[in-house]
């Protein structure tokens, strides 16, 4: 039997600079990060993988099909994402939430845009606004395909449960892990602008945080339904939150 | 020839159990198709065995059911969170492919389930003890309060030991602790969670006193497990 037989021994290429103390080499030392990456497949296993590479290639000036490709993917998976939130209410919200949170999550990416790089010139970065575009496309990207991987998940739970609150809370866990990731990778590509960020990038988190949340109430409804595609009432969302809870 | 396969089989089994860290990577990395078919044959048996323990308390059919369920609970976790499993282990430091994620919890699962074809007998012999499903036995009686927490403990004993043994491959392959556990530990969440659901949707597994026996229960799509565990507490806490 080959269960036995000695192999040779295999250790699965680290991930540089994502769990390790290890000192953090210039992007691109290492020749396999200068590799192009070509194709949509390729993007998504390069930015789970080899996220160096990824920063590296955004920093080049043919960055902007890379960038391009990103956006594309990231609707793509927040329109499929939509659907399985859609798939809770169904009939309208069968298309209507896959519109809106693909709509939600790009217009809350370039309403921060703006204010990311005004704090990465404040604080004495190099970065061309397209670099800063292309870690929030990154962003945007690494979130819904996280996503994605949680839409089975989702739709189970869709499927079985009727509370909107009880949906609703679970979509916001979901969203809340993926946000982490891709917020974990921005703040690492922002190491490599020669950013001394200090707090600045920590409000910007916060106030990126606080535009997606209030977009999920200036959009509502996304997983209940309503009469009206657009809401007839302005609202904070933690008073959306409260009162879907009662 | 049958013999032959058989006794392969069981020596493929018995390595999985032993759970060695050199020969369950050589099992992820050498992708076989042979040993993938033997994972989820294991796995239909092992926990087929087990539920068909379970359900026959209530009625040979329940049984059969059971015994169904079981590993499709087991099998459509794996399946559900394949993806999400895959792409959480690079973002927590482990570099391993989709193909490699699905294998190492599917043989997690492999491993709980023969285990729980190993608990069968003891199952069988604690069902033999519970007094029948008369009017006397409901819902409230300590007998089936008995039956069901020493069921689900097996199960639960089963699975965390399965998930034990693959904790020192991942310290392998990542080289850090800390790794191994934070991806362990995402697993073991998103597995828990879609895990139970799916439990949920698939129920009853022992019984459901107001209906005849059935596969799936009239209210499979209705509501779910933590919605009902958190309107317990809600109860408990404000009666």
């Amino acid at each position: 039997m080959s269960d036995t037989s000695p192999i040779p021994p295999f250790i699965p290429p680290q991930i540089p600079g994502q769990n390790r103390p290890a000192p953090n080499p210039p992007l691109g030392d290492n020749p396999g990060e200068r590799v192009p990456i070509g194709g949509f497949v390729a993007a998504i296993e390069t930015m789970l993988r080899e996220p160096r590479r990824l920063m590296y290639q955004l920093r080049q000036q043919s960055a902007g099909s890379l960038i391009l490709r990103l956006l594309i993917i990231a609707v793509l998976c927040s329109a499929i994402y939509g659907v399985v939130v859609g798939t809770f209410s169904r009939g309208v919200q069968l298309w209507a939430a896959p519109v809106k949170i693909a709509a939600g999550l790009l217009v809350a990416g370039l309403i921060c845009l703006p204010s990311l790089y005004i704090f990465s010139c404040l604080s004495g970065s190099q970065a061309r606004l397209m670099e800063v575009f292309g870690l929030v496309a990154s962003l945007l990207t690494l979130m819904t395909v996280l996503l994605i991987g949680f839409a089975p998940v989702a739709w189970v739970f869709s499927q079985s449960t009727n509370s909107v609150p009880a949906m609703g809370a679970l979509h916001l866990v979901f969203w809340a892990v993926s946000t982490f990731f891709g917020l974990r990778f921005l703040t690492t590509g922002f190491t490599h602008l020669s950013a001394a960020f200090d707090g600045g990038l920590k409000v910007w988190i916060a106030i990126f945080l606080l535009v997606v949340l209030q977009m999920t109430t200036a959009l509502r409804p996304i997983v209940g339904t309503a009469e009206t595609f657009w809401p007839a009432e302005k609202k904070f969302f933690v008073s959306h939150w409260i009162e879907s809870l009662k | 020839m049958r013999t032959l396969t058989c006794i392969l089989c069981h020596q493929q089994i018995l390595v999985l159990l032993r759970a060695e860290p050199d020969s369950l990577r050589d099992w992820v990395e050498r992708w076989q198709p042979a040993r993938f078919h033997l994972c989820v044959a294991a796995t239909v048996l092992g926990a087929g065995i087990y539920g068909a323990v379970m359900g026959s308390w209530r009625d040979p059919w329940q049984a059969l059911y059971t015994g169904i369920k079981l590993p499709l609970v087991i099998l459509l976790t794996t399946l559900g969170n394949a993806a999400l499993n895959a792409m959480l282990a690079p973002l927590l430091g482990l570099n391993l492919g989709f193909r490699h994620c699905l294998m190492v919890i599917l043989m997690t699962f492999t491993i709980a389930a023969i285990m729980l074809a190993g608990f069968s007998p003891i199952a069988a012999f604690i069902v033999w003890n519970m007094p029948p499903l008369t009017a006397a036995t409901g819902l409230t009686s300590p007998e089936y309060g008995f039956l069901q927490l020493t069921l689900v403990a097996f199960i639960a004993y089963a699975g965390v030991m399965g998930n034990l043994c693959l904790a020192p491959l991942l310290r392998i392959w990542s080289g850090r602790a800390v790794t191994a556990r934070n991806v362990l530990l995402a697993w073991l969440t998103m597995n828990l969670l879609l895990g139970s659901q799916i439990c949920w949707v698939l129920r009853p597994f022992i019984w459901d006193p107001s209906r005849p026996v059935e596969f799936l229960g009239p209210e499979f799509l209705r509501g779910s497990f933590y919605e009902t565990v958190f309107e317990a507490f809600r109860r408990l806490i404000f009666p």
